[in-house]
């Protein structure tokens, strides 16, 4: 397949923004969810990574770019921001069914396969690596799974070789290249970069950008049915600290202690 | 807090309207009777504080929903705090500005901010200034100076520029004019230069109170890491986060905060500063909202009834910087200062706060020219303030018209009379 024409979806999750001071955060335990105040929703950096990708593949080969996200109460603002960057289209599932407790990574997947089964076309989907809040990981290989098309995980780089997509695969000490064919799910990490800057006349002219607005009903999605996993409970975790003076009769043995200490500490 | 925090102070509007005018013992006239920017623009009761806080009733019973529409509303303000002045002096157990900001709050928490304010708080988080422009150039306004840099040694006084003073070129005089004075008179000057970081301030007035905790925290912790003693802006805007938003979020710099005018009537004081070249020029002056009522320190109650609150704990305007710059001015030969009739703690705003310069231009410019029009009423030659945010909404609405009326920072006409005025 030639990538020219190709057709990218990008899935997007709305997150209280990760880079917020700790104050922002309060782990409600007895109701059993993260409670945020003082910061906005934005798009999760991961997904933005993935919307970075998509800008660059169409820059080089054109195609088209539809967003997808899903959730209850999905911020206006916050979309318009990411598809004043250079999308084309934006799909929106919003269900009151699709609350923090209601639905899990596997639900998650089943719910946006179907709507990315429901779109006219799709070449290449792309997600984060992970969501911000919950840091899961599950739902771009759920996605592949329900969709039944390849996955690659972990990219770093992605580029359209004619039929084929050739993915640069982040590993712990480098990468690995892996190639798969069309149709494909990428997961996609920071090392692709930061989602460019849009100018604010091209956010107000993101407004005239055609939005679909679904539901899990229309889709055929029964959320809670497909949702395997409870959360039982949530706690943050208590950080003690304990300070130690590592000394040494020459500056050598003190590096040579504190490499020790923090070796018996299981830090190195 | 949220929203629901001050549900009591919401429910006590009498609906008076008395926060949309100036305090009654202090008019002097029809045209110059209103003292709230916003329903004097757009004239309609949601626009007023009082507006502001049935619209909190409203959300909070769920009688209407945060849609755009009422967002436009709620950031159609100046965050000028003239409102609470006005309603502070008949009800002290109502704090309308605070219901203001928590309104803002929930915008942002429900993701209804505004693009310009996101793009605002987006630049703030890669270049750590309002304008995104590049960090590294930062301490350029600073060039040739010869001022210590406080990351490399130890310096009594920190003196912090602000976003707007350290990138608007057009008021670069302004704090090379300030720096130099200060420099002149023997203080041991420091500046962080590119190091230097936004006060957070502006972030915290359209909503994003998270962004302001962030960097109050970062903030403090530079001042300490740097072993001043005081702390020192030429911005207004700078100073009302220090002095009034700090606090609020729970921070102490720990160190003295002044904004250059209490500094530079303090050394006038001491003799250290002395004016002595004759600037015949006829000036009226201008109090920065955030200098004036909303540089007014802050201090938290923890009671329960507002109507046992001590005065101390009242934000009522009374206590912000007034006479430091009058007696600078005071003190400068051959400059006479005639007042406008909305002075002080119920001086009206340039429009450049809340928001409305980044999202609203046209308001910021209505609003600032309406001053003008105010600053001409008394025969001035020279509209003088003490922030770069009022003075380039001043000069910004003075290009588009043809009147003869110069705008100035108290520190450039101060230098003007020390025969040193700088190169911008």
């Amino acid at each position: 397949m030639s990538q020219v024409g190709l057709d990218i979806v990008v899935c997007v999750k709305q997150v209280p923004d990760p880079e917020g001071p700790s104050s922002s955060f309060t782990v409600d335990e007895e109701n059993v969810r993260v409670v945020t105040s003082g910061i906005p929703p934005v798009v999760s950096p991961f997904d933005e990574n993935a919307l970075e990708a998509a800008l660059r593949l169409k820059k080089a080969g054109g195609g088209r770019i539809t967003l997808l996200s899903a959730g209850t109460k999905i911020s206006n603002p916050v979309m318009l921001k990411a598809l004043a960057t250079g999308a084309d289209n934006l799909v929106l599932v919003q269900d009151g069914s699709l609350d923090y407790s209601g639905t899990d990574s596997r639900s998650t997947a089943a719910l946006l396969a179907a709507a990315i089964g429901r779109m006219d076309a799709y070449d290449l989907v792309l997600t984060g690596r992970q969501a911000a809040d919950t840091n899961a990981g599950q739902v771009g290989v759920g996605i592949a799974g329900f969709l039944g098309i390849p996955a690659i995980t972990f990219a770093g780089k992605i580029d359209i070789a004619g039929d084929k997509v050739v993915v640069e695969r982040v590993l712990p000490d480098g990468y690995e290249v892996v190639e798969g064919p069309l149709p494909l799910l990428v997961t996609v990490s920071h090392e692709v970069g930061d989602l460019r800057y849009p100018h604010i006349a091209e956010i107000k002219r993101a407004k005239e950008i055609p939005v679909a607005r679904w539901t899990a009903e229309e889709l055929g999605v029964d959320v809670k049915g497909e949702k395997v996993t409870e959360l039982v409970g949530i706690s943050a975790p208590r950080i003690s600290r304990r300070c130690e003076l590592v000394e040494g009769d020459t500056q050598r043995e003190a590096g040579e202690n504190l490499a020790r200490a923090l070796r018996r500490d299981g830090v190195l | 807090m949220a929203l629901r925090e001050y549900e009591r102070d919401i429910r006590g509007c009498s609906r008076c309207s008395i926060c949309k005018w100036v305090p009654f013992a202090q008019i002097k006239s029809v045209d110059c009777a209103t003292v709230c920017p916003s329903i004097s623009r757009y004239n309609f009761h949601s626009y007023s504080g009082g507006g502001r806080l049935i619209l909190g009733l409203s959300l909070l019973e769920d009688r209407v929903e945060l849609t755009e529409e009422v967002a436009d509303i709620i950031y159609k303000c100046v965050m000028c705090g003239a409102c609470e002045v006005s309603c502070k002096i008949y009800r002290d157990d109502i704090d309308v500005l605070r219901v203001i900001e928590e309104l803002r709050f929930a915008c942002v928490e429900n993701g209804m901010m505004l693009p310009e304010h996101m793009m605002m708080v987006d630049a703030m988080k890669q270049e750590d200034n309002v304008f995104g422009e590049p960090k590294s150039a930062r301490g350029d306004w600073a060039k040739d100076l010869g001022l210590k840099d406080i990351n490399k040694e130890k310096a009594d006084v920190l003196f912090h520029a602000g976003c707007r003073l350290s990138y608007d070129e057009g008021l670069r005089g302004v704090v090379r004019g300030a720096a130099s004075i200060l420099s002149d008179a023997g203080v041991d000057l420091g500046i962080a230069g590119a190091d230097e970081a936004c006060c957070g301030g502006r972030a915290f007035e359209v909503g994003y109170r998270g962004e302001l905790e962030k960097y109050a925290e970062d903030f403090a912790s530079r001042v300490k890491a740097s072993g001043c003693s005081k702390l020192v802006t030429p911005c207004s805007d700078c100073y009302g986060a220090f002095k009034q938003l700090y606090p609020m979020v729970g921070k102490e710099l720990g160190v003295e905060v002044l904004h250059v005018v209490e500094y530079v009537e303090m050394l006038m004081g001491q003799g250290r500063i002395r004016p002595t070249v004759k600037v015949p020029l006829k000036v009226t002056y201008h109090d920065p909202c955030h200098l004036g009522r909303r540089g007014e320190p802050y201090r938290e109650w923890e009671g329960e009834d507002k109507l046992k609150r001590p005065s101390a704990f009242k934000m009522s305007g009374t206590r912000g910087v007034y006479d430091a710059p009058r007696e600078i001015l005071s003190r400068l030969p051959a400059v006479e200062l005639v007042e406008m009739e909305r002075i002080r703690e119920y001086a009206w705003c340039c429009g450049a706060g809340g928001g409305v310069m980044e999202a609203y231009p046209e308001f910021n410019s209505w609003s600032a020219n309406e001053r003008v029009d105010e600053a001409l009423a008394t025969g001035a030659q020279a509209i003088v303030t003490a922030c770069p945010w009022c003075e380039r909404s001043f000069t910004d609405a003075l290009e588009e018209r043809d009147e003869d009326l110069e705008v100035l920072d108290l520190m450039e006409l101060l230098a003007r009379s020390l025969g040193s005025e700088p190169d911008a």
